[in-house]
């Protein structure tokens, strides 16, 4: 009976040693996808001052300040901003402005300043400056009063 | 009737991102297959600034003019990092397929000399299968 007892602690034993050695391991797999996206936060928006001769209103006149916005993309996309459809401008001015809108950045991406599209492939952040410059030709010139405009910075 | 075969379709082919805080909108691609006249998206505007602000989506053809599409909800406030679903149902007008751009537009803040508006805009091709 001691015997018994002895082989049965013993075989026991062993059964529990073979369990830990039977533990295996298993792969826990996470997917993830990310689309193309693209984040624009306005900082500041800008200011325009006129030139002395009184033809040209400008973010890149002297006193002036452009607007920056902070673009984070996955790339795959473009960046480009919308001719100026939206102006305030006071009453005594009555003559047509012409208005251009630029942008450029600096960041991951590097832009020169441009009214153009431009394609970004990689991912990235960027400062994104924005200006605006309105001018008037011939004899016009800006009126005293308030202006204000509206650039639209796109990114899809 | 119509309604509920739209909102069919955009539970079919709604498309259904990850969705993410500090997104301005996602997805920003996409293909739809639908069976009926219209076909739907789903899309997921976010705030990334830390107010709240209020946001408007519009969608538009190839050459930036306005496409009669339904959206729901077109125009509302969105509370700082928070995304929302937007419903966009676009008619195919006839064609067998149509490219459009979803956009989402921040309101500019008031009060500046030059106000920029940021606009986020997916572009999404719809197929019509007979």
């Amino acid at each position: 009976m001691t015997s018994f007892r002895a082989v049965f602690g013993a075989a026991l034993l062993v059964a529990c040693i073979d369990q830990s050695a039977l533990a295996t391991t298993q792969n826990v797999i996470f997917n993830g996808t990310i689309t193309a996206t693209c984040t624009l936060v306005v900082a500041t928006n800008g200011t325009m001052t006129v030139s002395p001769d009184l033809q040209s209103l400008s973010s890149h006149n002297s006193g002036g300040s452009a607007g920056t916005v902070t673009l984070t993309t996955t790339g795959g996309v473009s960046l480009s901003v919308d001719p100026v459809t939206i102006t305030t401008v006071p009453a005594a001015d009555t003559t047509s402005t012409t208005w251009t809108p630029t942008y450029s950045a600096a960041g991951t991406h590097s832009i020169a300043e441009t009214g153009s599209a431009t394609s970004l492939g990689t991912p990235g952040a960027d400062l994104v400056s924005v200006n605006l410059a309105g001018t008037k030709g011939g004899s016009n010139r800006f009126a005293s009063g308030n202006y204000q405009a509206t650039v639209t910075v796109r990114c899809e | 009737m119509t309604h509920a075969r739209t909102l069919a379709t955009a539970l079919a082919v709604g498309l259904m991102p990850i969705a993410a805080a500090a997104q301005s909108m996602s997805p920003m691609r996409g293909e739809v297959n639908s069976f009926t006249d219209v076909f739907a998206v789903r899309v997921f505007p976010a705030n990334p600034y830390d107010q709240k602000i209020r946001v408007e989506i519009h969608v538009y053809d190839q050459d930036f003019q306005p496409v009669a599409a339904r959206i729901s909800p077109s125009a509302f406030q969105l509370a700082s990092q928070a995304s929302r679903p937007v419903l966009v149902v676009v008619p195919f007008g006839g064609a067998a397929e149509r490219k459009v751009r979803i956009c989402t537009e921040s309101i500019p803040f008031p009060n500046q000399q030059t106000q920029i508006k940021a606009q986020i805009c997916g572009k999404f091709f719809g197929h019509r299968k007979s």
